[in-house]
């Protein structure tokens, strides 16, 4: 009986408050990404290119890389990430704060790509820092990062962001 | 005097420097001592040559610039042809000519973007790089690619032009003549920038030549040295056209240098698509390409200034030893000249007036 009772709370909770809620938190997120500007190699030209008059991935709600770190929520790897840049990568991502979300972009950010037998660059860099999304392509064309920076989005809407209703269930239910 | 200076690092995470750290040290807002930290994109290209062929080493040697990948290609080619016994045919060489000058006009509209955005204006960053996707699609209705081309192989390039290309990159050339008058009014000779750049960053010409600077940096001083003029390769001395030389040596002067290249670099895509004779592009030779034992050295002029390849072959398919020469790695000694005595403010102006691009230093 009592376990009826809590299921039906939390579902309720649910409706009214985790996801109206979250859909105004998730809002507020996806249209604001900020990239922080650490250009790691080479892919970093195209990024330039997707904020230029023909792709302008501003109307999509991702601004330049222009701001300061501690207020930015995006990071983006263009490209080769070589030994000497590796704690700088983890140390930036480490000062971000939450919500932070990391796209790898081109086939060197995934596992190395051209350079995959070079002594000096890392095989990936989902071995250091959790990624997001990938963008293939050496480099990847702008079309290609702004449908990366879309697919975030939709990553970011489908986000619970709060979730009471499921943490009352989890508390108060044994079996879930 | 210990106490009054103040250590800061700009990069590698810094909205003005990117791959690249420089080390100042400031006493109030002047430059005390500058010391450029290199090497965050360090790949490994020469060693990485050693275990490919002649055509795999290709796609790896062009991505250290990406903006300018022709560029650092050219070189490359015909060092390689030199060792693999492979002379290219002459249209190849007219096409070589149209790629390398496209290449540079899209990796001076870069640099003329960031330049905008590093002097404070921000219209200047999207009108070239706006304008830039032309000759993007120029350059893509060649080679099938937006900037990594691959195009240049040994013996030749890889495809002829389309038939609808001439009439097209006249076109779009013939636009953008026009275009950049509005550039220099809005942009060259905008008191804001002449403010910002007249005067700041002297490089004398002794100087220039003492630390080895090359390409625009040099030509702005004064010098007038162009390998396209002074050791012609692949059929640019039937081409007709001026190297731009300005005297000052300040940032403006290395700004001017590179608008005059831009005209320039129209003026010589004209002329090659004129002067373009029919025939094949690309040696007929087929099979394992070895080099013959030997060595082989060629330069030429990239968008930054000389790219030099000296390759050494001990008669086996790939290289035994591959040395790259880029413009960029010369810039460093440069910037510890430069920027010295010169005010905080003024170290994004002088830093990207030289064009560095830290991929192709780090090799």
């Amino acid at each position: 009986m009592m376990g009826v009772l809590v299921g039906k709370l939390s579902e309720v909770i649910e409706k009214v408050v985790d996801e109206p809620l979250s859909y105004v938190i998730n809002w507020g997120r996806l249209y604001s990404l900020w990239p922080v500007h650490l250009e790691t190699a080479c892919c970093s030209a195209e990024f330039g290119a997707c904020h230029g008059p023909r792709f302008d991935a501003e109307r999509f709600g991702v601004l330049e890389a222009f701001g300061s770190l501690r207020q930015c929520d995006l990071l983006i790897v263009f490209g080769t990430v070589t030994r000497k840049m590796m704690p700088r990568l983890k140390l930036i991502y480490d000062q971000m704060p939450e919500p932070k979300y990391v796209i790898a972009m081109g086939a060197c950010a995934i596992d190395g790509g051209l350079y995959f037998d070079s002594y000096n660059v890392l095989p990936g860099i989902d071995k250091i820092i959790p990624v997001d999304v990938y963008i293939p392509g050496c480099p990847p064309r702008p079309e290609a990062v702004v449908q990366a920076i879309m697919m975030l989005q939709e990553k970011i809407r489908r986000n619970k962001a709060i979730a009471i209703g499921s943490w009352i269930r989890k508390k108060f239910l044994k079996k879930g | 005097m210990a106490e009054r200076t103040l250590t800061l690092s700009i990069g590698p995470q810094h909205p003005g420097a990117g791959h690249f750290r420089l080390i100042v040290v400031l006493d109030g807002d002047i430059v005390v001592d500058v010391k450029p930290d290199p090497g965050y994109v360090h790949r490994g290209a020469e060693k990485m040559a050693e275990y490919r062929t002649y055509i795999q080493n290709i796609p790896h040697l062009e991505r250290p610039v990406i903006i300018d990948s022709s560029g650092i290609l050219f070189p490359y080619v015909l060092a390689s042809e030199e060792l693999l016994d492979l002379p290219p045919p002459p249209r190849a060489q007219y096409i070589r000519i149209i790629m390398a000058e496209l290449n540079r006009i899209i990796s001076h509209l870069y640099w003329l973007g960031i330049y905008g955005v590093f002097v404070g204006h921000t219209t200047m960053f999207l009108w070239p790089v706006g304008d830039r996707e032309l000759f993007i699609d120029l350059a893509q209705m060649i080679a099938g690619a937006r900037v990594t081309f691959a195009f240049f192989v040994p013996g030749g390039v890889r495809n002829d032009i389309p038939d609808d290309f001439p009439d097209k990159a006249i076109k779009v050339c013939n636009y953008y003549e026009k275009r950049l008058k509005e550039y220099e009014k809005i942009f060259f000779y905008n008191p804001l920038v002449l403010k910002r750049t007249q005067g700041v960053g002297i490089l004398k010409r002794e100087d220039a030549i003492e630390l080895g600077a090359t390409g625009p940096n040099l030509r702005g001083s004064g010098v007038k040295s162009d390998v396209r003029k002074d050791e012609p390769y692949s059929s640019y001395d039937d081409i007709d056209f001026e190297i731009p030389v300005y005297k000052d040596g300040d940032c403006w002067s290395r700004c001017m240098v590179r608008l005059g290249e831009l005209y320039q670099s129209m003026n010589i895509i004209k002329q090659a698509i004129k002067k373009m004779p029919s025939g094949p592009v690309k040696n007929a030779k087929r099979g394992v390409l070895k080099g013959i034992e030997g060595e082989a050295f060629a330069r030429t002029e990239s968008a930054r200034g000389t790219m030099a390849y000296y390759i050494i072959s001990d008669g086996k398919p790939y290289p035994y030893r591959l040395k790259l020469s880029v413009p960029s790695f010369r810039c460093l000694s440069l910037m510890k000249h430069l920027l010295v005595n010169q005010h905080v403010a003024d170290i994004p102006a002088i830093y990207w007036g030289l064009d560095y691009w830290p991929v192709e230093a780090d090799k």
